[in-house]
């Protein structure tokens, strides 16, 4: 965080030893701690708030996790025995495999399409405002509308398979065939409901591209689709990282549609990491065990964090 | 419009406006406009994904009980029976309710506290002020669900499973607020705060009549933001709201859905739910795309 430019500029920012002690020449000290009690005062809602709810809870977990919780709060500390526990259980892999698949699937998707949406928009000369909104509003929905739209859509007697029908081809079981299968559905779902917001963050970057760059690979002979893959590309590729990290935290997360959905099936099919920590926590009551699941979350989300912090922090001492 | 549009970059840059014939009908116009009206088609096809899926939905709710609808047919007339018999049936009006005091409740408490403590932590010093701003911070690194566990548990301990307040308490907790506010906070210039002091403004004027105003935008952003992550929002509803009492509107939908409720209810209910989401956009479009845009370029 550096310092910013307004205040640097004025006589404070200029000459911090000049103003405070010259505008009150006697009682600074009585001053200074007075506006020492003021920001406290400021800050103790959040203070209290955040210490009960996120820096108690986030230390919770960790002790949870050590520990086999019960409902009435008796407890048992159990070291490390949920993390073993974890490592050999297959429900645990079968979790974490389902959701890396998703991820596989849904993060190159939806980049795709929010980066396809972008280049179109920002090419469009007019009624962009109109078809900005059109693609964008399927955002403002909430998972669990889109996961509803979508089961219609996808069920046995939707809009789909009366096409395929039409078409001859059998009903697809779209939410309850292949786990490949059922895994794309619902990525499609959060594509739909998703993409808006990253499509904004790529037409933000595309508009930032100086057009000279692009004129001169037009005088060069090159392409749309040349001019796009070593031009646009090339110059988009910190947006694009970062709308990937931003987007590969959504994917890690979901659990939303599959809820409405799938339930986690057929036969855990897509029963995702954050569906397991749920169904041991709420179905069983094994509040240690499913702590220990969110701390797997939480290094999963905190090495994806890392990564996108210090890719920045490089960018930004360039 | 001329020839300039037929850069990638696509006319933004009237003052880069390159080389080019005289003005006319000359091939490469001819082109553009061909290129724009493939552009113009493929968006319309690309819309019709988007939106085809909510025109559906208004649809189906909208459709006489009993009647031939999508995916079949288009239905022969509309009615408002579907909408009127949830707000009449069942616990509808109450999932409505509960999912209004959730956002409202948490935008006003939210936007207030984050405020105070944003000005307090951009403008005053005072001991411990760096760790605490460290450690609000920090605690986006943290994904909710991984301390779903012991929030519930806290929250249970207080009595407040199934209650309002229970639901509402640990989301106020907001530290994209805080971060956002107190980069606008600290971005004012420290004269304004010297000529409050020289008038004798009070420590709660100075941040009400002067701070608050000129914030005003990036509240506006915020409490859009924050109204539409709590109205949408599943997974600690559904933890913590387990009877009709502090059931949101989501946890009843994805119950309806999974019982035996008819479509066209289920379409009604979320048509009703989709609504509230629909005029905020109508109204503050410019607001939303302006702070996504921004966030995305600033990280």
């Amino acid at each position: 965080m550096s310092i910013n430019t307004r205040t640097r500029n004025t006589l404070a920012g200029r000459h911090p030893e000049l103003t405070a002690p010259q505008l009150k020449p006697f009682g600074a000290k009585k001053a200074r701690s007075r506006e020492a009690l003021a920001g406290i005062l400021f800050v103790l809602p959040t203070l209290i708030i955040f210490g009960l709810f996120k820096f108690l809870p986030i230390f919770g977990a960790g002790a949870m996790s050590l520990t086999e919780y019960s409902l009435n709060g008796d407890f048992e500390f159990l070291g490390a025995d949920n993390y073993v526990r974890l490592a050999e259980d297959p429900n645990f892999w079968q979790s974490l495999r389902v959701t890396f698949l998703y991820v596989a699937i849904f993060v190159p998707f939806i980049i795709a399409v929010s980066l396809a949406g972008a280049v179109l928009l920002d090419k469009l000369v007019r009624f962009t405002g109109t078809f900005r909104a059109l693609l964008f509003i399927p955002y403002l929905s909430s998972f669990v509308m889109a996961g509803i739209i979508w089961t219609w859509i996808f069920s046995t007697d939707g809009p789909l398979n009366a096409a395929l029908g039409g078409l001859g081809m059998g009903p697809v079981p779209f939410t309850s065939g292949p786990q490949l299968l059922v895994l794309l559905s619902l990525a499609v779902v959060s594509v739909w409901k998703g993409f808006g917001y990253s499509m904004l963050i790529f037409l933000a970057g595309l508009k930032a591209q100086p057009a000279e760059v692009h004129e001169a690979a037009r005088i060069d002979g090159a392409g749309a689709w040349k001019s796009f893959w070593y031009v646009t590309l090339p110059l988009l590729k910190p947006v694009v990282f970062f709308v990937l990290v931003i987007e590969t935290i959504v994917g890690f997360q979901v659990f939303d549609t599959i809820y409405v959905m799938t339930g986690g099936g057929p036969a855990r099919a897509s029963h995702s990491l954050i569906y397991f920590l749920f169904d041991e926590g709420f179905k069983f009551f094994d509040f240690g065990y499913a702590s220990a699941i969110g701390v797997v979350l939480f290094v999963i989300v905190l090495i994806l964090s890392l990564i996108q912090q210090r890719f920045f922090e490089g960018k930004d001492s360039k | 419009m001329t020839a300039t549009l037929s850069t990638p970059a696509g006319g933004r840059h009237p003052a880069g406006r390159p080389v080019q014939g005289p003005a006319g009908h000359s091939p490469r116009r001819n082109t553009e406009k061909r290129r724009q009206r493939t552009l113009t088609w493929v968006l319309a096809v690309i819309s019709l994904f988007t939106v085809a899926p909510l025109i559906a939905v208004a649809v189906l709710a909208l459709s006489p009980a009993d009647a031939p609808t999508l995916p079949y047919a288009l239905p022969s007339s509309l009615t408002l029976d579907n909408i009127v018999r949830i707000f009449n049936v069942g616990e509808f009006p109450l999932w409505l309710w509960n999912s209004f005091l959730y956002s409202a409740v948490s935008v006003v408490v939210v936007l207030l506290t984050a405020s105070m403590a944003a000005y307090a932590l951009a403008r005053k010093r005072f001991p411990g002020r760096n760790a605490l701003l460290w450690a609000i911070i920090a605690t986006m690194m943290v994904p909710v669900q991984a301390t779903l566990i012991p929030t519930f548990i806290l929250i249970s301990k207080m009595g407040g499973v199934n209650t309002l307040w229970g639901l509402i308490l640990p989301t106020l907790a907001n530290a994209q607020a805080i971060f956002l506010i107190r980069q606008f906070v600290r971005d004012m210039p420290e004269e304004l705060f010297d000529a409050a002091r020289i008038d004798g403004a009070g420590e709660w004027r100075t941040f009400w009549q002067i701070v608050l105003p000129l914030i005003r935008p990036v509240l506006a952003t915020l409490a859009i933001f924050v109204f539409l992550w709590h109205w949408n929002d599943l997974l600690w509803p559904l933890v913590v709201g387990q009877s009709d009492a502090a059931r949101t509107l989501t946890v009843g939908l994805a119950t309806l859905n999974t019982e035996t409720a008819s479509t066209s209810n289920v379409m009604a209910a979320t048509l009703v739910s989709f609504i509230p989401c629909l005029v905020i956009f109508a109204l503050l479009q410019k607001h939303i795309v302006a702070s996504i845009t921004h966030s995305g370029v600033k990280g």
